[in-house]
């Protein structure tokens, strides 16, 4: 568990507050508060009960507080107390936070304020407190009583940070340093400054500007992880049950990597007595023309799960059965295998929980692509010095001998063991063994490619110079352009350095960008998405200076490459296409001349209406083809028991539909299928056929359209249309 | 619903054989393996393996040149002239029911039974009309298939002689089959004084691409010629090593994405999934009202959770919890938020590969191989950057896009060269590897830790065990290695769907061999056991005992708890040791004086389970105090 937090963000809302400067487009107020919303939003997006807030408003134009009897506390509100933040104190603070058409009211009392608060809400509890402070530093400020201030901060560690709005970076601001000012300085706003520094570093605060904050917001935060063993247990060499020769040392596994999902939608209807209005006739009663979609209006979907099972008998072919009527059980082909309750977990291989040492292998003979899973590392048990020390020297051995190690790994009782590798890593102060799941013979897919260095001919000769190889050219252009966008980074020299892979440095894009559009919405309703941050998306395209530096390599190489793009009509075009030949190169088509087959036969249609049209010499014969094709079909159908014929029906109409966009006579399919689906939906066809015509529709068998036929005369919305019905 | 859609990646296979056992010069000689069978061994295990690694895949067993004859409901008694003589269509294609699985391992075991079915026929037997015979198999029992094929085993590479008629009708025949988009694999069998010659006749027949994706290279470096030579092990293990590595159709991941090698540059690949995670299939549920068990489907509906009334679709609105409360997005934004442009695999740039963490990696790689469909040249220019990337040993960070809204990924792609295996089978293809990265985000802490290093010594004497225990050839082979649950698991199914004994023991091939480790590296160890402790000793003596207190958490005070890692002789002689102390309380009867912690500990050094309330940890300690000592 987090430790319980509790933040006090006191933003300064003075009548100044709601000037532009700056060249900005958004008032000081709003700009303040971009940062602010950040801070909240991502309190809130933890949906943690222990990590409360409060805010106070500064320069108010009321008074609302509890100290607000002395004078030193007017015009200064809590606009919320501590608490946790949910989506109405979002919007009602949204609502509250406005610039006021006064600049009174002290920045120091309302630090006291808050202090006030924290100590009120957290007494002398575990909690971590934190107060922010963003001021333009404008207006009257008192600096009595800053000694108790200072040590009531110290007492109670709360985290001190002032934001100045109007400083700048650079040496244009009062930076010690520099000690430039601004000429429209208000009299007070220097001691004011020195003021709020002063008690920021007496308090081990933090003083900044908010341009840095709001540039720091922007920088996606990782979320930390609070490690948490994955396995505690022994790494084992050999059998301690049976071997007075086995060693066990006690280890501890952690994730190393493991994947941040961005958070998942919610299925919602809207609540059941709006949707029954919105459905109804419009009643006279006023109902909101366009309904905020705040989600107040809206309702859980639940799941219904109910079982069936199919009987011949029943109408439909299928009848629903209880869930308690069913056993569990196991699908062993098309066999289905029931086990009962007492062998509920005989199909589990009984396992105890370990790391066994199973070998050794070289490491440059690993090959990086077998790795299948995420990472962990193993640490020898803490606060074990004889287990670190055992750990260490297992570590070491492996670097010195360039070994990996392949251990059975089962993390808890009964579970099914993995194989894993075990790599060693050595850091000045740290030392662990690297973890990675190894696959099982059954997570290979042995899918057969030719070799990419030589080619084969049919023949079986090996050939060194073909079209699919580069020449001595592409290699060498190849060999530039690598070399010549190699990632490097440069040292304080300015020299090139190799760099590590930029993993620290990538965000996940879809991750932030989810939780960014959240945030946004949340506090914006009605605005637009903001577009992905750009440091989401850094990775996406090569660096500017690389490809500079590429610039004549890549020219190069595409020049020698002499790659050619397919023209979208070449491809499955066929009436020019050379007929297919086995592998002999035997001319079957002349073979097939002399066969004479006039008529296409129902128990072989689908080849011989695809040598019919490849051997067709003019439109008649393919049109006869199809008017075969479609009468085969027809009967099918029409003897079909049930959906017994569905399947080859749904084949031949798929044969039939690609022939003919290959063949460029998109017309002739278009009429076969106008018709079939007449006859289907009149059920001409032996009787109620529908069920075909759905399967026919999810088979995506409609109309051929321009998009894949410039020859047909069926436009998207007309093939669409026919599809609907 | 869409999901009860057949999944279109159904594959079918026949196994053929031809030529009935020869009698062998040695009847008594056990390790003589015909043909025949050596395929229908074949043919069982891919059957067996199927069922783990496709479940819906269809399977079908035709035997040809057999005396008896059968073809559905056609046999030798049935009236009039057979349509396919001795065929015999011994398992219909189908996903196979345990029972078939039963009958074609009779067939494979039962000699006598065998010998009546393989029986060879004295006439040969049409080709045409067995090519046919498979051609209405496949269009009646799969017509609406994405992959079909048709594996033919065979010893006889020229069924049909000089007879041009039926040499003619057998390739018209198979130009059908081509058509009809079923694919011939041939797995030749040569004879010791005869070598099979594709040229002969099956060169006629097979054609080079397959129909339903023309765009993949053929692979056509023809398989090391299987002998049937004297010894019939080798035979079924060339067969089997054959048939495993086309056993499964290639399927694309993604076919004809753009690999963008710079601004203006792209060519054409295609992404395979070679390494991924088996699992076993689901439990389901059975109902048992019928006549035989049947698994029950379920089916969901959607429901309004304030007045419980079922939902459209189109109703539903998608939405993020925030702060108790519901933020929503248009379906169109919902989209938008994932868009990070078309899909792409973009080359940023190149780094060397040894600075490539081993840790950098969170799932399974991804394989590309060129496709020269919507570029020509594709393939030399990949080509071309695989042989740098190999050679200079580098790889290239990419921005990669999988599909059309899918997660960005940036990964590390890497060259892999071609790996075969000792019968000259390719076992890994040449090509690049993506290998997704994780991002900042995936990134987890490394706890907190007191490190101790160790001495010299210590890391020399653990040197030598190391060495001791090299797998073979110092490599990882994952074909030695059989995922042992997911093989229990299908082995208690098969067992009881058989209605056979549940066998008592798996066969674990993942088992440590502990008596080679004992023999090999026993003493080394013992060795390094000596040493650690000299070491510890020389630690303890350094540490001013005080700071490590301090530092330390509660539990760490007992010394008891943390095992020692040492010898088993060593731990016992060790006083006050968990085990002893467990052993003591057992013999005593008075087990339950111990507490719930130092229960959980004993447990857990015996790698048990460790949760539960202490009548359940009680029970546990006892059970295995009871079994093993």
């Amino acid at each position: 568990m987090a430790d319980k937090e509790a933040t006090v963000y006191i933003v300064d809302v003075g009548k100044s507050m709601g000037e532009r400067r700056n060249g900005r487009d958004l008032t000081d107020l709003e700009w303040a508060m971009k940062y602010v919303w950040d801070c909240i939003t991502n309190t809130v997006a933890t949906g943690r009960k222990t990590a409360m807030l409060g805010v106070i408003g500064l320069k108010t134009d009321g008074t609302d507080n509890e100290l607000g009897d002395e004078s030193h506390f007017s015009h200064i509100s809590v606009l919320s107390e501590i608490k946790q933040f949910l989506m109405s104190d979002i919007r009602e603070l949204g609502e509250r936070i406005k610039p006021s058409s006064v600049d009174k009211g002290d920045a120091i009392s309302a630090l006291i304020l808050a202090i006030q608060m924290i100590i009120t809400h957290c007494k002398k509890l575990k909690w971590k407190r934190k107060i922010v402070l963003i001021t333009n530093g404008l207006g009257r400020m008192n600096s009595e009583n800053l000694d108790d201030i200072v040590s009531k901060v110290k007492e109670d560690n709360i985290e001190l940070i002032i934001l100045d709005l109007t400083g700048r970076r650079g040496p244009d601001f009062d930076d010690a340093e520099y000690g430039i000012k601004e000429e429209d300085k208000d009299p007070h706003k220097a001691s004011n400054e020195t003021l709020l520094r002063t008690i920021t570093e007496r308090c081990d605060g933090v003083f900044g500007t908010l341009e840095q904050a709001v540039e720091e917001t922007e920088i996606p935060r990782v979320k930390p992880v609070r490690p948490v063993a994955s396995f505690k247990g022994f790494l084992q060499l050999g059998n301690p049950e049976e071997y007075d020769t086995a060693v066990r040392i006690p280890v501890e596994r952690y994730p190393r990597t493991m994947v941040a999902k961005p958070p998942t939608a919610s299925q919602f209807v809207l609540r059941s007595d709006l949707a029954a209005g919105q459905e109804g006739p419009v009643s006279s009663t006023a109902v909101p023309e366009t309904q905020p979609e705040d989600g107040s209006n809206l309702t859980n979907v639940r799941n219904l799960r109910t079982y069936q099972v199919s009987d011949e008998s029943a109408p439909g072919g299928k009848i629903d059965v209880e869930r308690d009527d069913l056993a569990k059980g196991y699908e062993y082909g098309r066999t289905a295998v029931h086990i009962s309750e007492t062998d509920e977990n005989i199909t589990r291989l009984e396992t105890t929980a370990a790391m066994e040492l199973v070998g050794f292998i070289q490491s440059e003979r690993y090959d990086r692509y077998m790795h299948l899973s995420n990472t962990h590392i193993i640490i020898a048990n803490r606060a074990n010095d004889k287990a670190s020390l055992a750990l260490s020297s297992f570590i070491h051995a492996l670097f010195e001998l360039e070994s990996y190690a392949v251990a059975r790994l089962v993390t808890k009782e009964n579970k099914p063991p993995t194989l894993v590798l075990l790599a060693p890593s050595i850091e000045p102060d740290y030392e662990c063994l690297l973890e990675v799941q190894l696959p099982f013979a059954e997570d290979v897919r042995t899918y057969r490619f030719p070799p990419l260095d030589h080619v084969v001919t049919v023949s079986g000769k090996v050939v060194t110079q073909h079209r699919n190889l580069p020449n001595d050219d592409l290699l060498d252009a190849m060999d530039k352009y690598v070399d010549s966008m190699e990632l490097k980074g440069t040292d304080e020299d300015g020299d090139l350095v190799n760099t590590p892979f930029p993993i620290d440095d990538s965000f996940s894009p879809v991750l932030h960008r989810v939780n960014a559009a959240i945030r946004s919405r949340a506090i914006h309703p009605n605005d637009p998405i903001p577009p992905p941050a750009r440091i989401l998306t850094q990775f996406s395209q090569p660096p500017e200076h690389l490809l500079k530096n590429a610039e004549r390599h890549l020219k190069r190489l595409i020049e020698v490459a002499d790659v050619k793009k397919v023209p979208p009509k070449a491809k499955g075009r066929k009436r020019a296409r050379e007929p297919e030949k086995p592998l002999s190169g035997l001319d079957v088509d002349s073979l097939l001349h002399q066969e004479k087959r006039v008529r296409i036969s129902p128990n072989n249609a689908i080849p011989e209406f695809k040598q019919t049209l490849a051997q067709a010499e003019n439109i008649e014969t393919m049109k006869d083809a199809v008017k075969q094709m479609r009468s085969i079909l027809e009967d099918q159908i029409r003897h079909s028991l049930g959906d017994a014929n569905y399947d080859r029906v749904t084949e031949g109409l798929g044969v039939v539909r690609e022939e003919l966009i290959a063949y460029e006579e998109p017309g002739l399919y278009n009429d076969l299928i106008r018709k079939l689906k007449e006859a289907l939906l009149k059920e001409k066809l032996g009787g109620d056929q529908r069920e075909l015509w759905w399967l026919l529709k999810r088979s995506k068998l409609g109309l051929i359209e321009q998009r894949e036929s410039e020859l047909s005369e069926v436009t998207e919305e007309e093939a669409k249309k026919f599809m609907s019905a | 619903m869409a999901d009860d859609y057949r999944e279109d990646d159904v594959v079918e296979e026949e196994e053929e054989l031809d030529e009935a056992p020869r009698p062998s010069a040695d009847p008594k000689r056990q390790s003589y393996e015909s043909p025949a069978t050596a395929a229908l061994k074949c043919a069982y295990h891919l059957m067996q393996q199927r069922i783990i690694s496709n479940p819906r895949d269809m399977i079908g067993v035709l035997l040809y040149g057999t005396k008896q004859s059968k073809f559905y409901d056609e046999d030798e008694n049935s009236r009039g002239d057979l349509t396919y003589p001795n065929c015999y269509l011994f398992t219909d294609l189908n996903i196979p029911s345990a029972h078939e699985v039963l009958e074609l391992r009779s067939l494979v075991q039962d000699e006598e039974n065998a010998k009546k079915i393989l029986e060879p026929s004295n006439e040969p037997v049409s080709m045409a009309n067995l090519l046919f015979c498979v051609n209405q198999i496949f269009t009646l029992k799969a017509p609406n298939f994405l992959s079909r094929r048709l594996f033919i085993v065979t010893d006889n590479d020229n069924p049909h002689g000089d007879n041009k008629s039926f040499r003619s009708a057998a390739t018209v025949r198979a130009k059908d089959l081509y058509d009809l988009g079923v694919t011939i694999e041939l797995f030749p069998i040569s004879q010791i004084e005869h070598e099979f010659d594709t040229s002969k006749f099956y060169d006629d027949i097979i054609y080079k691409a397959s129909p339903n994706d023309p765009d993949a290279p053929a692979y056509l470096k023809p398989d090391a010629k299987m002998n049937d030579a004297q010894d019939g092990i080798s035979l079924l293990n060339g067969l089997l090593s054959s048939i495993n590595s086309r056993s499964v159709p290639r399927r694309a991941q993604f076919s004809n994405m753009s690999l963008e090698l710079g601004p203006n540059f792209k060519i054409s690949v295609s992404g395979y999934i070679l390494f991924k995670r088996q699992e076993s299939a689901r439990s389901c549920y059975v109902w048992l009202g019928g006549e035989k068990p049947q698994i029950a489907k379920g089916v969901t509906t959607q429901i309004a959770d304030d007045s419980a009334r079922t939902i459209e679709k189109w109703e539903i609105k998608k939405a993020y919890k925030f702060g108790g409360d519901q933020v929503c997005f248009t379906p169109e934004e919902q989209k938008s938020l994932k868009d990070f442009g078309e899909p792409v695999i973009r080359i940023i740039g190149f780094k060397p590969l040894s600075t490539l963490p081993f840790w950098a990696n969170i799932k399974h790689p991804l394989f590309i191989y060129p496709t020269e469909e919507d570029y020509v040249g594709s393939t030399r220019v990949f080509s071309a950057l695989y042989q740098k990337l190999l050679r200079d040993q580098k790889v290239a960070l990419v921005w990669y896009i999988a599909r059309k809204a899918a997660s960005p990924v940036l990964g590390a792609m890497m060259a892999g060269e071609e790996k075969v295996d000792e019968n000259g089978i390719q076992k890994i293809p040449p090509g690049m590897w993506i290998i997704p990265l994780p991002f900042a985000d995936d990134v987890r802490q490394n706890p907190e830790t007191a490190l101790q290093v160790a001495p010299e010594p210590l890391i020399d004497q653990m040197r030598t065990v190391i060495q001791q225990l090299q797998l073979p050839k110092g490599v990882y082979d994952p074909q030695k290695y059989p995922n042992p649950s997911l093989q229990w698991h299908y082995r208690i199914l098969q067992a009881l769907a058989l209605d056979e004994d549940v066998p008592e023991k798996p066969d674990d091939k993942t088992i440590p061999k502990y008596r080679q480790i004992d023999k090999r590296a026993g003493g080394y160890v013992l060795d390094w056991a000596d040493e650690l402790e000299k070491q510890y000793a020389k630690i303890t003596a350094d540490q001013p005992k005080s700071t490590t207190l301090a530092k330390r958490p509660a539990k760490a005070d007992n010394p008891d708890k943390a095992a020692p890692p040492a010898k088993k002789v060593k731990a016992e002689a060790g006083s006050g040791n968990i085990q002893d102390e467990v052993q003591k309380h057992f013999e005593q009867h008075t087990l339950s004086k111990l507490t719930v912690a130092t229960l959980r500990d004993f447990l857990a050094s015996q790698g048990r389970a460790t949760a539960g309330k202490k009548a359940e940890l009680l029970e546990r300690v006892e059970e295995l105090l009871e079994t093993k000592f």
